[in-house]
């Protein structure tokens, strides 16, 4: 690849000054006039119907400013279920901590002492926790239909994708392998919690929300409260995160405009952590069976699937267990069962389908390979996919290279030693996995505005949820229009100023908002070609909105990740202490920030492997460990050293050449960690995550 | 060290100043000043009492509700914005601040008991615009992601290498071991910390 003057540079963000002096301006610093608090009752029960509630007394209290409920509040949240009417409040409750009602008072104290207030007359119904119990008959009814969500058809059918015959492919293999993966239901958890701050100046909302996508967050506000969208506007300048549990509105967002409206005055409406963790939602739990047939010359002859995915109890996910696709297979069946269950609800968290059923595919395939005697390398090399689906090309794959340089710099060769052949008491092991997230294409749009200053200033709708995306558009647009990073501003996260983008989810930013800012770049060089450098009061605009689309290829990020792990088999304790992992997103368009992403996505991945979870009382259908404690996060001293590979593929498409990174990085992780445990103890964990308890159990 | 200077960041967002200037004004801190929060006139009566604190050198006399953490005090109250609440029950970090020169969690330290002491927040690391050297390791070794831990990851590392200048590795890590970064870039953090202790020796106004 041709090497480029600003894409490709290790590059500092040009926020950074304001996020680390504390003056990076963040939803929840924004203090208005008058401005109230806003705190949210929510269900103690699993399922319950609510047969009377009563505010008064709540309302008596001197500096209560507004309550609604589901009688007084009837707008229906859309993007908070795919497929049913979600209100903001809901009768029957269905999950412990569906929300009840809001109440905004003059302090936050007073709201909290309000909400204690307010009278709720319960009547408990039975729940169900399990997806697969969910669907079997008998169970109780969560949504009418039934627990089998429905497709996007409105049919209760399971996701089917087939190709070739796979009972056939299964007849004709010389051996069949059959197992079975568990995931569990676990939450973003981002620093950030949930918060919104909303105000309306005469019929003109202004929403500063908690956002990874300001575009799609302003369309979704509007329709649901029924504005036209020019009268909605959404800020966000800085965010603390989401891992996809910030896309499009919230309810949050919904309840503060209510509130406001209610009240007179701007409401801040904040989360706390435990609503954080139990009320939006997390990662949906899975259970996989599969079946796998194995030709003698190692290669695969057919693969099934059938899957059950947890959404809880309203579908705001796809449910989908991916990874499959990462292997090349004449014959292969998956059958996705989304189940309504009354646990916290399951949607976008990282990858959403990915690291969870990469686990299921990538054990399964480390266990044939292990009982096949072929190098766990050499098996993937020989099975790796080549087309998507056996079908479509790739518009380009590093796939096979992250597997050999990611061995390399790990040096496979000389760490793998059989599964449990160290004598211990504290067992070494390694394990890999591979991955791959879609690059889409897809339509955005920016804004260059130049002055007679010579300065540049950069119009994108992104909110830069922490990937350093401002950086990313900056760097682009400098290499595009052949000037110096300082030369350039970058306007982004306020609808009113800023042009359509997807927003930072599916790994998308980079390629859709990208593509446009290196469009907008051509035109303003069009122009200043045409009419030169704009003088005094003149200024030079350009823009470009594209709707770019693939034909015939598939567009795929691809990664192998490297692990050693030391198995204490007296404490059970696993521990991650050297991390290879390679990664091909195409070119790299700012080294620094994109080394941190997958450094951040390979650890996050850890603490899905060996000890995050929300757990559930099978009593009550309560969540008991909500929090950062409770649910066992990554901290400084459980993260290894992650040495990060990028095997950078000349893409034809993207900005540049740039492919999808945010997201991959999680992908082969949860794996990678399990199979070096497997090599590490000789007995396999199929049950997420594998903690102590679950070592000990085997290795006793 | 940082090729960017805080000045010429400062310079360079003149565009950005336009969403500056749509944004609501922060409630602006009052230096050496008696700031007396007006009570609630229709809420119920709740005690209060009047305390004097040191915030980043500045001397301050504020009643305050008994009922309010630091945190509160710092962020609603003295418009110190910079300290985040990431969970409110001392388990993130991200609030972390100085009290005395040692780190606390100022979600769970009530503001009557800081009467008579001294805080240090992010906002009083650097010197006007020259930067303290750990900021620009941060930013040199892109320590913040999203950015919301990192005040309080600054925090626990300014009370680490003001009692030791040359920490280990493993130093770092269990000095930083209360401060959870979600996007779990901790590799980055503890090189920035270890980069600006190695670098301190020759920073200006060190010894």
């Amino acid at each position: 690849m041709t090497p480029l003057k600003s894409v490709g540079r290790a590059t500092p963000r040009i926020d950074a000054v304001k996020r680390v002096t504390g003056t990076a301006t963040y939803t929840g610093d924004i203090q208005l006039p008058g401005m109230l608090y806003a705190r949210v009752l929510r269900s103690p029960y699993a399922h319950a119907r609510i047969r009377s509630i009563d505010v008064s007394e709540a309302m008596a209290i001197p500096g209560v400013k507004a309550i609604i409920t589901y009688r007084t509040c009837r707008v229906v949240w859309s993007s908070g279920d795919m497929r049913n009417k979600r209100y903001l409040f809901n009768n029957p409750v269905r999950f412990a901590g569906d929300a009840v009602a809001a109440v905004a008072a003059s302090t936050r104290h007073i709201a909290e002492e309000a909400m204690r207030l307010i009278d709720v007359d319960y009547e408990e119904l039975p729940f169900i926790l399990d997806p697969e119990e969910a669907l079997k008959p008998g169970a109780v009814e969560i949504q009418p239909g039934g627990n089998l969500s429905p497709n996007a058809k409105g049919e209760h059918e399971p996701e089917v994708y087939r190709r070739g015959n796979v009972d056939e492919g299964l007849r004709s293999a010389d051996r069949v392998f059959e197992d079975r993966y568990t995931s569990v239901h676990l939450n973003n958890a981002q620093l950030e919690p949930r918060v919104s701050v909303a105000q309306w100046e005469g019929d003109k909302l202004t929403v500063y929300a908690s956002t990874q996508g300001i575009s799609n967050c302003r369309t979704d506000i509007a329709k649901d409260l029924q504005l036209p969208p020019e009268k909605v506007r959404v800020v966000c300048q800085y965010m603390g995160g989401g891992f996809g549990n910030k896309n499009q509105c919230h309810d949050f967002d919904l309840m503060a405009a209510v509130l406001a409206k209610k009240a007179g005055a701007p409401v801040k409406l904040e989360f706390t952590r435990k609503e954080d963790y139990t009320a939006v939602h997390g990662r949906w739990p899975t259970k996989q069976y599969y079946k796998v047939g194995v030709n003698r010359d190692g290669t695969l002859s057919a693969i099934q699937l059938r899957g059950y995915s947890g959404m809880g109890p309203y579908r705001k996910g796809v449910g989908g267990i991916a990874g499959v696709e990462l292997y090349q297979c004449p014959n292969v069946e998956t059958v996705i069962y989304p189940a309504y269950t009354n646990m916290a609800v399951s949607a976008n968290y990282r990858a959403p389908a990915y690291p969870q059923g990469v686990f299921g595919i990538e054990s399964l395939m480390d266990d044939i390979a292990y009982k096949l005697k072929i190098d766990p390398v050499e098996f993937r090399l020989k099975n790796l996919t080549r087309k998507h689906h056996d079908e479509l090309p790739y518009t380009s794959s590093g796939l096979e290279d992250c597997l050999r340089r990611g061995a390399q710099a790990f040096e496979w060769k000389k760490r793998w030693h059989p599964p449990g052949a160290d004598p211990g008491p504290i067992k070494r092991g390694v394990g890999l996995a591979m991955g791959a997230f879609g690059s889409s294409l897809g339509r955005s749009s920016a804004v260059i505005r130049l002055d007679s200053r010579g300065r540049f200033h950069l119009h994108v709708g992104v909110t830069d949820v922490g990937t350093g995306a401002k950086t990313t558009m900056a760097l682009i647009a400098a290499e595009e229009l052949g000037v110096p990073l300082e030369k350039l501003d970058v306007v982004s996260g306020d609808t009113d100023l800023c042009p359509y983008s997807v927003g930072e989810s599916g790994s998308r930013t980079t390629n859709y908002t990208g593509d446009a800012v290196v469009q907008a770049a051509r035109d303003l060089k069009r122009q200043l070609a045409e009419k030169g450098m704009p003088q005094g009061n003149e200024v030079r605009i350009a823009s470009a909105t594209l709707e770019p689309t693939l034909k015939d290829v598939a567009r795929y990020s691809f990664a192998a990740h490297f692990v050693e792990v030391e198995v204490d088999t007296e404490l059970g304790h696993a521990r991650v202490h050297k991390y290879v992992a390679a990664h091909d997103s195409g070119r790299i368009v700012n080294p620094l920030t994109a080394t941190s992403q997958v450094k951040g996505g390979a650890t996050m991945g850890i603490g899905m492997a060996l000890h995050e979870e929300l757990l559930y009382d099978p009593g009550t259908g309560v969540p008991l460990n909500a929090g950062y404690y409770g649910a066992r996060v990554m901290t400084h001293r459980d993260a290894p050293e992650v040495e990060v590979i990028f095997v950078e593929t000349d893409d034809p498409y993207g900005p540049f050449g740039a492919k999808a990174l945010g997201e991959p990085p999680i992908i082969p992780s949860v794996a990678a960690v399990a199979n070096a445990i497997f090599n590490a103890i000789g007995r396999r964990i199929k049950d997420l995550p594998i903690t102590r308890d679950k070592i000990l159990g085997v290795v006793a | 060290m940082s090729k960017i200077s805080r000045r010429e960041f400062l310079e360079g967002t003149g565009g950005a100043l336009v969403i500056a200037a749509a944004v609501p004004r922060l409630v602006q801190a009052v230096p050496l000043a008696t700031s007396t929060v007006p009570a609630e006139t229709e809420a119920p009566a709740v005690p209060r009492t009047a305390i004097r604190l040191a915030v980043n050198g500045v001397d301050r006399r504020i009643e305050v509700e008994d009922r309010w953490t630091l945190v509160e005090l710092l962020r609603d109250h003295l418009g110190l914005t910079g300290s985040k609440i990431g969970c409110d029950r001392g388990e993130c970090g991200a609030c972390t601040v100085l009290l005395d020169g040692r780190p606390v969690y100022s979600c769970s330290y009530l503001a009557v008991w800081v009467d008579g002491r001294s805080i240090q927040t992010v906002e009083g690391l650097a010197q006007g615009d020259r930067l303290h050297p750990l900021q620009e390791a941060f930013i040199e070794h892109d320590g913040p992601q999203c950015g919301f831990c990192t005040p309080g990851q600054l925090m626990s590392a300014q009370a680490l290498l003001e009692r030791n200048p040359h920490p280990t590795p493993d130093q770092v890590r269990a000095a930083l071991s209360g401060n959870i970064c979600r996007c779990s870039n901790y590799n980055r953090y503890v090189e920035a910390v270890l980069a600006a202790a190695a670098g301190s020796a020759t920073a200006p106004g060190k010894p």
